[in-house]
């Protein structure tokens, strides 16, 4: 916005102001009510928009983001402003407003390429569009209300737990929702739709109210989130395409979130993270009971999970205690290339350039399914008359492990080691000065972070059932740091967003599936370049990427003295 | 011994490509402190201009004639993108925390190899770039081996080394003679003071990285006639290599980078035939390089010949 030419200046706004609400409310109604209107030629396109009178869900999502706009407006020009409690109503009917323009125009696109040509989209699909203009220039040429102190609210207890659960249920709608949309361009548009509403509570307060609800009630809010997310299996009816996706979604995640801890918390830049990963992941094929295994020692898997993850521990002590002493540029390198050595190692490995122990690139197939007390992890479930798959099984375990990790995460987070870390990745000279172990502490982080990803590749090595050497490719690093990076380094919430980003767009995305990695490499660049903080951010982390926001500054020193320490940096 | 000499011969023909492409990752390491991960891939596009130029010019020739055409076309194309690169994806973030920087230039290094793999073969004519491309096999540079003695020589293997001997040269004139180079080496020592001494600091940044192209893209060109192949991945692994001799010779010392992708062909070379048994051979032969990377950052981090950097972290 900051490099646009001003179009739109404060002055004209104050004079357009009372004319604009009205021009916004218009564009809002035309879009609601085009949404019975027929959109495309043929019902083919996205998600059959061609009817009159019978709205698509994505015309229902087009009439909700009319509508909302249009209240916003009311409710801004209706309630009567308290001086404690601030909503930014106008605020937020810009960010609807503009949000329903970026949806109505992905929509026409998504029409026109699906179809093949601009002419497939009819005359109700220009109206809404027309109606979005209209809602997005009125919304532009209001004048914003002041700052939202909305999380200043506070309600009866039960309300705000009530509140959690309303918007935890449609977290577990809005996935169950999109991981069933197959058209490419209704989900890019149900993406959208989703990203406005987000924009929309954050503008408003509502998003600010939120998280500090969520603080008062952080133990509902944990609970809730797994709840959602045990439940999200039984929303599938059975099928396990959308639950491989989800398995691949949590071991990526796990994974990330190791890999969080070096390089989010510690600050050291891990290019070779895979290589825990495989390590893990060999060292539980091979001790497994697959027909391919080469060793006669079949170990029962929480003994082999925890042997995967003291070998890929051990491996990050060998490769960390020398090289943690030099630069932190240079320990980018070395690991890259530690990264390259294993899998060339586990490539080499196959009885002729050296001792059999991986079969070479031909890897170890037919990795049995897991078995525990009973309970095989390979066939089919009921549970309550709800049919759960192979991957289901799996989804439940990660889930668990996934658990465990964040919770290793956040209390290393919060304890003396953590601001170990935080201080070392902030300044190590000065840590040093201040009595900070940092060669202790940094192998420490380097080692644990092994240590979970050999943990997790022990689990991936039973769900992907076969594991070869060129699984743990370069790449793979990268898109592990870039789910990092993407979301929002050293928080929780924000390496989960990201992983679940990277592993989902790809698959829902099949139309540019030639492009992806182009795609991945611009995403990198552009990110560093406009947002290098990540998409959720923690506070600190922000201000050191923009240090002369006073604001954002003046706000973090409140919060410290509000809680007595920092805690931005936990979910 | 004569085996040893033979080695020798192809070891030191190996290592001019890394000394060459070194010189890259130096230069740019000293003056700003990135390590340019990208730099491998502008090598690739040095290697592909090359192509490019003979594939546009009619009649397929091998005369001699071609190789001054190809060499240019090369580094316009290698200095082009680097140049691209510094402006629009490292310049924005010149005072950014040095993670910032370094994501960027793994994001540049995706984004260059997927453009060659998916537009090369998009232009009318000209062969799909997913897999490898053979490359033009130049008349006099390529061909029947030179026999000194007991020793084989391939043609493109001397042409190689000549082609360092000759850039070596001309870098030294210019970094110690030339008002431009002796600018970089002041900007490399203390950017700030070369700033107050009426020194462009950004042109000098555009110099290194265009030097360092230009380099790049006479390795993409020797390594097209010595392979008979390019390709978008060979930038990677070339890259990674060409960094650690970077790092052999001393980060930021360019007579380092030189002598550091000597050693490192050599040694390739030596511990590919001379280790016995099974980690012997050629599948262990990058396995042992990235080895040395490692065992040199650990106990020799400033090189052999000392790295010229000074710690500004």
């Amino acid at each position: 916005m900051t490099t646009m030419p001003r179009l739109i200046t404060p002055e004209r706004q104050q004079r357009s102001d009372p004319a604009a609400g009205w021009v916004g409310i218009a564009g809002g109604v035309v879009l609601a009510a085009s949404a019975f209107l027929p959109w495309a030629y043929a019902f083919q396109a996205l998600d059959g928009m061609s009817l009159f009178g019978y709205p698509s869900p994505l015309q229902i999502l087009g009439m909700v983001l009319g509508l909302l706009v249009a209240g916003l407006i009311i409710c801004s020009r209706r309630i009567k402003p308290r001086a404690k409690i601030r909503v930014g109503w106008v605020r937020g009917a810009k960010a609807a407003g503009t949000g329903a323009l970026v949806f109505l125009i992905l929509v026409t696109v998504a029409i026109a390429l699906e179809l093949g040509g601009l002419v497939n989209v009819v005359w109700g699909g220009w109206i809404a569009l027309l109606g979005a203009v209209i809602a997005f220039v009125g919304t532009r040429l209001m004048v914003a209300d002041p700052t939202p102190t909305l999380e200043r609210a506070t309600l009866p207890a039960w309300l705000e737990i009530l509140a959690i659960a309303v918007v935890m249920a449609a977290v577990l709608f809005a996935s169950a929702y999109v991981l069933n949309l197959d058209d490419g361009g209704a989900f890019v548009a149900f993406l959208a739709f989703l990203i406005t509403v987000v924009a929309v509570m954050l503008r408003t307060g509502a998003m600010g109210w939120l998280s500090a609800v969520s603080r008062r009630h952080r133990q509902v809010l944990i609970l809730s989130a797994f709840v959602v997310a045990f439940l999200f299996p039984f929303t599938q009816g059975g099928s396990d395409a959308n639950m491989s996706i989800a398995t691949q979604i949590l071991i990526f995640a796990a994974t990330a979130m190791g890999l969080n801890i070096v390089v989010g918390l510690a600050g050291l830049l891990d290019l070779g993270y895979i290589a825990f990963l495989g390590a893990g992941a060999f060292t539980a094929a091979v001790l497994s009971k697959s027909a391919f295994s080469t060793v006669n020692f079949h170990p029962p898997f929480l003994v082999t999970a925890l042997i995967s993850g003291l070998v890929a521990a051990t491996l990050g002590l060998i490769i960390g205690s020398p090289t943690l002493r030099v630069s932190g540029d240079y320990l980018a390198i070395v690991t890259l290339g530690f990264g390259e050595i294993f899998r060339l190692t586990m490539g080499n490995l196959d009885g002729e350039n050296g001792p059999n122990i991986t079969r070479g690139p031909n890897g170890i197939p037919a990795i049995p399914n897991l078995e525990a007390g009973g309970f095989d992890f390979g066939k089919p479930h009921t549970i309550l008359g709800f049919d759960l798959g192979r991957f289901a099984n799996y989804y439940f375990l990660l889930l668990i492990f996934l658990a465990f990790v964040i919770l290793v995460f956040t209390r290393l987070n919060n304890s003396r080691i953590g601001r170990g870390w935080v201080a070392i990745r902030e300044d190590e000279k000065a840590a040093e000065a201040m009595g900070v172990n940092t060669f202790g502490l940094k192998l420490f982080a380097f080692a644990s972070g092994a240590f979970l990803a050999g943990l997790a590749g022990s689990i991936k090595a039973h769900v992907d059932v076969s594991i070869t050497p060129d699984q743990f490719i370069f790449l793979e690093s990268a898109f592990l740091l870039a789910a990092i990076v993407l979301g929002g380094m050293g928080t929780v919430l924000g390496v989960l967003v990201g992983a679940t980003l990277l592993k989902l767009l790809p698959e829902k995305l099949r139309f540019i599936s030639e492009y992806r990695l182009l795609a991945f490499g611009l995403l990198l660049i552009l990110m560093m370049r406009f947002r290098p903080e990540g998409l959720i951010p923690s506070q600190r982390r922000q201000l050191e990427f923009h240090e002369e926001n006073e604001e954002l500054a003046e706000r973090i020193e409140e919060e410290v003295e509000d809680t007595g320490a920092l805690k931005g940096a936990a979910l | 011994m004569e085996l040893f000499f033979q080695q020798v011969v192809n070891g030191l023909s190996l290592g001019a490509l890394y000394g060459l492409i070194a010189v890259g990752y130096t230069v740019v390491y000293g003056i700003i402190q990135l390590i340019n991960f990208a730099h491998g891939e502008i090598f690739m596009i040095g290697a592909f201009g090359a192509l490019t130029a003979w594939l546009l010019i009619p009649g397929d020739s091998l005369s001699l004639w071609m190789l001054p055409v190809m060499l240019l076309a090369g580094m316009a194309a290698a200095v082009g993108t680097s140049l691209l690169t510094e402006r629009f994806a490292y310049r924005p973030l010149r005072n950014a925390p040095r993670l910032a920087p370094l994501i960027t230039a793994i994001g540049v290094s995706v984004v260059l190899q997927e453009f060659i793999r998916l537009f090369f073969g998009r232009i009318p004519g000209f062969p799909d770039a997913k897999s490898a491309i053979v490359f033009p096999q130049i008349d006099y540079v390529t061909g029947l081996a030179i026999q000194l003695g007991p020793i084989t020589v391939q043609r493109a293997a001397l042409f190689t080394i000549i082609a360092l001997v000759i850039c070596w040269g001309f870098l030294n004139v210019f970094v110690n003679r030339t008002q431009v180079g002796r600018a970089m080496q002041a900007t490399s020592q203390d950017p700030d003071t070369a700033r107050l001494m009426g020194i462009n600091v950004d042109r000098i940044i555009m110099v290194a990285f265009a030097l360092g192209a230009a380099l790049a893209a006479v390795a993409g060109l020797c390594w097209g006639l010595r392979y008979t192949n390019v390709e978008f991945r060979m930038g990677f692994v070339a890259g990674l290599k060409a960094f650690t001799a970077a790092v052999l010779g001393g980060i930021g010392n360019i007579n380092g980078a030189v002598v550091g992708g000597l050693v490192l062909g050599v040694i390739e070379v030596m511990a590919t035939t001379y280790i016995p048994g099974q980690f012997g051979g050629s599948a262990w032969k990058d396995v042992w390089a990235f080895v040395i990377l490692i065992l040199v950052l650990v106990f020799r981090p400033q090189g052999l010949l000392g790295a010229r950097v000074v710690d500004r972290a």
